[in-house]
């Protein structure tokens, strides 16, 4: 018989394989979102497909909040997630951004 | 490693750090494989070698090898990018051997005497009990010593010769890694604030200073292999300093949940681990965009040669870009909020994220930076694959990501089992792992871990024998 006190009631058992799926989503959506960015950028895709990249940070940002739903997040770290969201979509803008300027100013 | 290419003593130490590095990395991978069959077969050289004796020189041999192979890649590099010599090379040579022998003894008394009696002694001469480095004080003496040496080595070399950015961010995080072994020498009565110090030592070294180093080494290394522009690569290596010590120094937080700490590090833990995935993502963009770039410039002049000047070096590189978003980054994210993580803690989720993120982030590109030392120890101009390179990253890399989904499987078991549903209790920890799925998991771990130490064995053939391969350009 299991004492009743020992076990945390805060995830639900069915909720874990969901919690784990959606975190490494989160990061292979991420990956894949400023994957397809820089390669339209250095013109390995045609432009197009920037299409799909943001389709991609849209699916990334949906695992956060599924992520962070599934956990009962407190609304600090809901806050924090939204920030990590918010981070990794600017993340390829600004690394193209400073890499092609120093790009063009060695090269031109 | 034959050296009748080699233009300076710096390199030549280099590749001496090299060797031992990688028969370290041999006899961590042997002592995983005798913990790994103990897992399955729990009277295994039991009261001969133990499960505990095993996994100290497991963990331990894993962290000295890669130190030994980032001291090399420091060697290696030196004299290319300040244009000169290292100075107190002979000093630094001296303090190899002195270095080699204090870890010959270390690994002899774990493996001959094995405990103490719990006292000053033990800690003195035989261990001092704190995970993942676990050498006994007289040995922590000396390793203050060597990696004094290292970094004067380091530093005069630095400011005397051409100070390129790739230096300048070495000398600044050799001189973090070396000082903050430190806060791992002394201890506290008060096992809380002991583990609080401690995990300044591993988490600050694997997580801000490791990163940073692999990110100098990286610039390197795309600077020799394809040719990348040492400025855009170069500026981005301050970009990622910044990203890493910003988000790494105190994604600290996520070690400090449950052991005794206050409670704002729930939320300092909780935003900077959040934000710690995307300097790896960012990394990631880097290696892809040189690459494109650097191979896109080459096409435009109407050549279709491929820039690479070394491609087991750059496979290498390229699985430590994906190695390190997925075992760092994936693997790692998985478990770090507070809420999930108060049920993977200490699981073998735990062992699964490190598996991969220590191959993922370190093994890989050190293993690259061996493969550039050989080239140009053997005066190689195009350094290309041979079957034993091809076999011998697929069977490691494959192995290793082999026994870290089964690890997962195994720490999802125990998640479920030995915490959700049990609560964490003694009698939990048993029935999670009296499983069939745990103990079949483990079975995939040991399976997987022989086909990692064979892919071991055909990569230092390799390394061993390339030099002379005629497939080579010269």
């Amino acid at each position: 018989m299991i004492d009743p006190s020992v076990v945390r009631p805060e995830i639900a058992l069915d909720d874990f394989l969901p919690i784990f799926v959606s975190s490494a989503l989160v990061l292979v959506f991420g990956g894949i979102y400023v994957g397809i960015y820089t390669a339209v950028k250095v013109k390995l895709l045609k432009p197009w497909t920037m299409v799909i990249a943001y389709g991609f940070w849209m699916l990334t940002a949906y695992c956060l909040y599924l992520m962070g739903s599934l956990m009962h997040v407190g609304e600090f770290t809901a806050k924090a997630l939204v920030v990590a969201a918010i981070g990794l979509f600017l993340l390829p803008f600004a690394v193209y951004y400073m890499q092609n300027q120093v790009h063009e100013e060695n090269e031109h | 490693m034959a050296n009748n290419h080699l233009t300076s003593e710096s390199k030549q130490l280099a590749t001496w750090y090299f060797t031992f590095a990688a028969i370290l990395f041999g006899a961590q991978l042997l002592f995983g494989l005798v913990a790994a069959i103990q897992y399955v077969m729990p009277g295994f050289l039991y009261e001969i070698l133990d499960f505990s004796i095993a996994r100290i020189l497991h963990i331990n041999a894993l962290v000295v090898w890669m130190v030994f192979a980032m001291f090399g890649s420091v060697y290696w590099l030196l004299p290319d990018e300040t244009g000169i010599e290292t100075i107190g090379i002979k000093i630094g040579k001296l303090i190899y051997w002195v270095f080699v022998a204090a870890i010959v003894v270390v690994v002899l008394v774990y493996l001959l005497v094995q405990v103490g009696p719990a006292d000053a002694t033990t800690i003195w001469f035989i261990t001092e009990g704190r995970e993942y480095i676990e050498a006994p004080r007289w040995a922590d003496w000396g390793i203050v010593v060597v990696a004094l040496t290292f970094v004067a080595n380091l530093f005069l070399t630095g400011i005397k010769g051409k100070q390129t950015g790739i230096v300048t961010v070495l000398m600044a995080d050799m001189i973090a890694f070396a000082g903050l072994y430190l806060a791992g020498m002394f201890f506290t009565d008060n096992i809380s604030v002991d583990q609080y110090w401690w995990w300044w030592v591993i988490h600050l070294w694997v997580e801000a200073t490791w990163e940073v180093f692999v990110g100098a080494i990286a610039a390197y290394g795309l600077i020799t292999m394809i040719g990348a522009h040492r400025k855009v690569v170069e500026m981005w290596l301050w970009i990622e300093v910044a990203m890493l010590f910003g988000s790494g120094i105190l994604g600290l937080g996520h070690h400090y949940f449950w052991i005794g700490t206050p409670e704002y590090w729930w939320e300092i833990g909780a935003l900077f681990s959040a934000l710690e995935p995307l300097p790896l993502v960012a990394m990631f963009v880097h290696v892809l965009y040189d690459w494109g770039k650097t191979q896109g410039g080459e096409e435009a002049r109407g050549s279709s040669a491929s820039v690479i000047k070394n491609k087991p070096a750059f496979t290498w590189f390229v699985l430590n870009a994906f190695g390190n978003f997925l075992g760092a980054g994936i693997w790692g994210f998985f478990h770090t909020l507070p809420q999930v993580n108060l049920y993977t803690h200490g699981s073998q989720f735990t062992s699964a994220h490190g598996h991969l993120a220590f191959f993922g982030a370190y093994a890989t590109i050190l293993i690259g930076m061996m493969y550039i030392a050989v080239q140009g120890t053997n005066g190689i101009k195009i350094m290309k694959h041979t079957k034993a390179s091809i076999w011998g990253v697929s069977m490691v890399t494959g192995g290793v990501v082999g026994m870290t989904v089964a690890l997962t499987i195994a720490g999802y078991v125990q998640v479920l089992v030995s915490r959700a549903q049990m609560g964490a209790t003694w009698a939990a920890y048993f029935d999670g792992q009296s499983g069939s799925w745990f103990t079949q998991a483990m079975d995939w771990r040991l399976i997987l871990g022989a086909v990692t130490f064979s892919g071991f064995l055909l990569l230092a053939k390799d390394l061993l024998t390339t030099g002379k391969s005629p497939v080579h350009e010269r």
